[in-house]
């Protein structure tokens, strides 16, 4: 459904990503992780369209991106900076249905399931700066659902939330992939959430960044954040893959 | 508390006065110019000189605003115009506006055109200017967030960059807002037989001290009043902050 062929991703003389080939199934739920700096949100923006290829492709249904399209929505590690201040929650879902040219007469029929669906129900019109970092993540993710897209393409969505509240969300988003059937790129420095959430993990290498290995995750879904940690295959995933962080 | 410092100073002012150290000719005295305001608000004469010039200092700022809005946002969205537009923008905006009475008299004649004319010139620029840095410093991300969703580049400015910029504009509206009494009133007293400033002259000419300070004062009053009452909106549309 998505991917990369031979691509690079150059800034002048400076090589951001070499040759990088892979690619993304319908309905499949791929982690990339690799160190700080090799790329990987670079690559993220090259198949979210706002980030140019320099050479090689990044296809999606077999089409060249050359821009962002609707059917990839892309969920921000800064959730802070991607919401708009002056919008309720409410009032930035609607941003996405607006966006479709959705009658305003739908949106309430169409808001409610999303907050049902990511708990922020009771504070529809509270204002992104009234909520906790996990609601105001919550309500990006709420956002590109009302996108109502195929894909996914999350960059480090969880890397500036405490722990307890990642935990929280990384079940939500494996649930929300699960049952809606979408396709998700999950960009992480986190390897233990790679595993714990990837069909697949593809690690990169930095400097420049490239593809070190890719790895099919085999443990059973629904995982859980004690048993599935505590499996002896996620573990040697974990040893597997450690090493291409920098270690 | 405010209020302290001014109540003070006429009150001073009133004792002087009194006791013959202020003249009289030239000052005269807080009780007699509170006379003679209450008495022009009263036969209506203070207040519809208020409504002239109130109705050319806002016709001055509605034009200011949305030339100046629409034109930063354009120049602060597109650095190569903005770059292309600068020598003209730089070489204009130090004429004294005031210079551009006689050529707005020759335009205009004497009416409320030819105040806001030249008052619409001189809010134009910290409009203008305030408009461009706002939007030039939008974060990349709510740009970015606008053409993920698939809005195109004129509803980005609409409902991504100018929202995001709108708390500068706003302060400079509120500095344009004061730039725009002042000038307005300054075309009044130079020629436009209109307003408050052409009040004042007259006033003097017929050597009423009283009602030159009065009006002096009144000018002060609703100049407050415009800011706090521009201060309020601000607020308002501000909430989410």
């Amino acid at each position: 459904m998505l991917e990369a062929h031979g691509l690079s991703v150059a800034y002048g003389a400076q090589t951001i990503l070499r040759d990088v080939s892979f690619d993304v199934a319908e309905h499949e739920f791929v982690c990339l992780v690799g160190p700080s700096g090799c790329g990987k949100t670079t690559l993220l923006r090259t198949l979210a369209g706002l980030t140019a290829v320099s050479s090689g492709s990044a296809r999606f249904k077999a089409r060249s991106i050359d821009g962002p399209q609707t059917e990839l929505a892309v969920v921000f590690q800064d959730y802070a900076r991607a919401l708009l201040p002056w919008r309720s929650v409410r009032g930035n879902i609607a941003l996405a249905l607006e966006a479709r040219g959705i009658p305003s007469a739908e949106h309430a029929g169409r808001i409610a399931p999303l907050l049902e669906k990511l708990r922020l129900a009771q504070h529809a019109d509270k204002f992104p700066s009234q909520l906790s970092g996990g609601m105001q993540q919550r309500l990006q993710i709420a956002r590109c659902l009302a996108q109502e897209p195929q894909v996914l393409l999350m960059d480090e969505p969880f890397g500036s939330l405490d722990a307890i509240t990642r935990q929280e969300l990384q079940d939500e988003v494996a649930r929300l992939a699960k049952d809606e059937r979408r396709t998700v790129v999950f960009v992480t420095h986190d390897l233990e959430e790679a595993i714990y959430l990837g069909d697949r993990v593809i690690a990169l290498a930095a400097n420049p960044g490239r593809i070190a290995e890719i790895v099919t995750i085999q443990l059973p879904r629904p995982r859980n954040q004690l048993t599935t940690r505590e499996d002896p295959r996620f573990l040697e995933y974990r040893h597997r893959l450690y090493r291409h962080l920098g270690h | 508390m405010g209020a302290l410092l001014p109540v003070l100073v006429l009150s001073l002012w009133e004792a002087l006065s009194r006791a013959g150290v202020l003249s009289e000719d030239g000052f005269s005295r807080p009780s007699r110019f509170f006379v003679a305001g209450a008495k022009a608000l009263a036969d209506g004469t203070l207040l519809v000189q208020t409504a002239q010039t109130f109705a050319a200092a806002g016709q001055a700022l509605a034009i200011a605003a949305f030339a100046g809005i629409v034109l930063g946002a354009i120049l602060g969205l597109f650095r190569p115009l903005e770059r292309a537009a600068s020598l003209t923008i730089e070489s204009l905006r130090p004429i004294p506006s005031v210079a551009l009475i006689p050529l707005s008299l020759l335009l205009f004649g004497f009416s409320r055109d030819m105040s806001a004319a030249v008052a619409a010139f001189a809010c134009f620029w910290p409009i203008l200017l305030v408009t461009i840095s706002a939007v030039r410093s939008v974060d990349v991300r709510l740009i970015e967030v606008g053409r993920l969703l698939g809005y195109s580049l004129p509803n980005i400015i609409a409902k991504f960059a100018l929202p995001a910029a709108l708390p500068a504009i706003l302060v400079g509206i509120r500095v344009a807002a004061g730039i725009a009494i002042v000038v307005t009133v300054t075309t009044e007293i130079v020629t436009n037989p209109r307003g408050l400033g052409f009040a004042m002259t007259m006033a003097a000419q017929s050597l009423q001290a009283d009602l030159v300070w009065a009006t002096l004062m009144w000018v002060g009053v609703i100049g407050y009043l415009l800011n706090w009452g521009l201060e309020r909106l601000e607020r308002r549309w501000l909430r989410y902050r």
